[in-house]
């Protein structure tokens, strides 16, 4: 703000007046949003809600009254849910040592776990799938631990998709939380060590609590990328591990039904954001409770 | 109306008149000298483009000193392209293998086959009455096996079925065309087909517990893991595999083996129209078809070629192709796939 100020100042004020200018800030990021976020989703919408040029509503009590596709969705949302836990008790450990760290390894060590986001989630999920096949390492090394008795078939299940999507998306939670643990204090945990906590319960009545708004943005941001993931449930997880964006992905190219390819986003979307409104409001609630206490 | 009457008996007599100078019009097209010109076709990408290039166009093109080069796009993104073009085409020749040269055909995008002396040969069947696309290659489908762990060569799709092969089969997703093909084979097989598809759900319904692959990259893992044995797919596919060093066979089942059609047009409009007509003159004669043959394991389109032994065992003859009805398929194609996403795949 103060450079933008200056700006205007060595210009001898010859540029738009002050008010104009968060406006023409926002200007084209607001321009793209609307061309291409809000009028294809428009769009998606009247076609979901149209039948051979009549207003209907004949798709979606397609999909409500058919078992198959609330399947399809509690597939799809417990994916989502498998991937966020995962993930959420992977990376919580590593962000934090990480933020800790005070070697100069640390950094190192965070461009290592950032590294897999280079490479596409197609090869990498390829990579999984050679490990998934029934002579797979994976199969190989848990029949010679003993652990199973028969080789294990991940290909094609919907086991294999968690694992291999949490692989996908772990980064993305590392590197947000990274970044919350980061500006914690480290002090506070010792004030509370001084306190007489000791530095597990320091860790979690402090420091975690205070990673909450991280833990939210990191949890969102996996769950709404593991559920309308596409390259990973559709290599590794095959025709019985079916997903909405699979079957989006079928309506659209398979059976040239637009309006139900439409039909499924469209609900795929509301109940994400009514899941996503409900969870950062539960989170809200707890911390102010929390904060009048 | 008339109009299209009057040019559609133009073609038929101009490709009878044809018929009856088969030597002459194959030694002229031979003659033709296209030094300097260039062939701009759609091509399908991958090795199988390449092998196609070398196959065909290179030796086109040093026989009639054309320039040839495909251009790598899949046939319903080609049609796309086709039409987007429409009148000025920039590629002069298409190939397709998902049935678009009828579409093609029926928007007027696509011209009459001149001077191509091999169309006579070709069966009714792989042509349009009115000369606008002809089959080229054939994909034939069928059972794809390990040779060490299964002895005797499957003979019909009911072999799936058998209890020693339990565990030990794979097949495509209806999603796959080759899925859906394996379906109406399968109710063939057990007294049905395209009009009452009961039977081959209900064989089908026994396979459940088998393994269900979505794409054709999978099969050398599928084959490789040592445990699938038996699947329904194609000769191409089968081939590529082998080469890979797997003992994998393919065998033409007694029910007739489905296929794809390969096809070929020429776009209306297209600058090197009279190249593409040599060009695909060239992919009909018998010699073109038998090094599409043994590179790609493609059946040949043209009953004239008389493929060496050790390729015909490997690659059906075109009388052992089985023609499905791919109108009722298509048309059946939304309640057949939400079927077999219920009762198969769940």
């Amino acid at each position: 703000m103060t450079a933008t100020g200056d700006l205007a100042r060595q210009k001898g004020r010859s540029g738009p007046s002050p008010a104009v200018v968060p406006v023409l800030i926002f200007a084209p990021c607001l321009i793209v949003y609307l061309v291409l976020f809000v009028w294809p989703q428009l769009s998606l919408l009247t076609t979901s809600a149209f039948d051979k040029g009549q207003l209907s509503g004949v798709h979606y009590v397609r999909f409500l009254g058919d078992e198959y596709y609330w399947e399809l969705l509690g597939r799809t949302l417990l994916l989502g849910v498998c991937v966020t836990l995962i993930t959420l008790v992977l990376g919580v450990p590593v962000a934090y040592v990480l933020a800790r760290m005070q070697s100069r390894m640390a950094a190192l060590l965070l461009i290592l776990t950032t590294f897999p986001l280079l490479v596409s989630a197609v090869v990498r999920s390829f990579g999984w799938m050679v490990l998934f096949f029934r002579d797979g390492i994976v199969s190989n090394t848990l029949q010679a631990l003993g652990l199973v008795d028969h080789p294990l078939q991940l290909m094609y299940t919907l086991t294999g998709v968690i694992i291999a999507l949490a692989q996908v998306l772990l980064p993305l939670m590392v590197l947000t939380l990274h970044g919350v643990f980061k500006s914690i204090d480290p002090d506070l945990e010792f004030a509370a060590m001084s306190l007489g906590a000791s530095p597990p319960l320091a860790l979690c009545l402090v420091t975690l609590r205070l990673a909450r708004s991280g833990i939210v943005a990191g949890s969102l941001l996996v769950f709404s990328l593991a559920i309308s993931a596409f390259a990973t449930p559709g290599l590794v997880g095959g025709a019985r591990a079916n997903v909405m964006a699979t079957a989006i992905y079928e309506q659209t190219i398979e059976m040239l039904d637009w309006p139900f390819a439409s039909t499924l986003a469209t609900v795929l979307l509301v109940f994400v954001l009514a899941l996503s409104l409900l969870y950062g409001a539960a989170l809200d609630r707890r911390a102010k409770s929390e904060s009048v206490a | 109306m008339t109009f299209d009457h009057i040019s559609r008996r133009q073609v038929l007599t101009g490709l009878a008149a044809l018929g009856t100078l088969p030597l002459l019009s194959s030694r002229l097209s031979a003659a033709e000298s296209f030094s300097g010109r260039s062939l701009v076709s759609s091509g399908f990408g991958g090795s199988t483009m390449d092998i196609i290039h070398k196959a065909v166009f290179d030796p086109f093109d040093k026989a009639t000193g054309a320039k040839s080069t495909q251009v790598p796009m899949q046939s319903a993104a080609a049609l796309a392209r086709l039409k987007s073009e429409a009148g000025n085409p920039q590629i002069d020749m298409f190939q397709f293998s998902g049935g678009q040269e009828d579409a093609a055909k029926k928007e007027g995008l696509t011209q009459p086959l001149t001077s191509v002396a091999q169309l006579n040969a070709i069966p009714a069947e792989m042509k349009d009455p009115d000369g606008h696309w002809v089959t080229w290659a054939v994909i034939g489908e069928g059972i794809v096996y390990r040779k060490d762990k299964i002895k005797e060569p499957p003979r019909s799709y009911k072999d799936f079925l058998k209890p020693e092969y339990k565990g030990h089969v794979a097949f495509p997703a209806i999603t796959n065309g080759y899925g859906m093909d394996f379906l109406v084979m399968l109710a063939r097989a057990f007294g049905g087909g395209e009009v009452n598809i009961e039977p081959g759900f209900e064989a089908m319904r026994k396979l459940k517990g088998e393994t269900i692959f979505k794409a054709a990259s999978d099969l050398p893992s599928l084959f490789g893991q040592g445990d699938i044995w038996i699947m329904p797919y194609d000769t191409g596919n089968a081939f590529k595999v082998q080469s890979s060093g797997l003992p994998v066979a393919f065998a033409t089942p007694e029910e007739g083996s489905p296929a794809v059609n390969i096809t070929a047009v020429v776009a209306k409009g297209a600058k090197n129209a009279d190249v593409a007509n040599a060009a695909i003159d060239y992919m009909l004669r018998p010699e073109a078809q038998i090094e599409i043959a043994r590179h790609m394991r493609w059946t040949a389109s043209n009953p004239n070629t008389k493929l060496p032994d050790d390729l015909a065992s490997e690659v059906p003859n075109v009388a052992q192709l089985a023609k499905l009805d791919r109108a009722i398929i298509n048309e059946k194609r939304p309640e057949w796939t939400e079927r077999w996403n219920r009762e198969i795949a769940r």
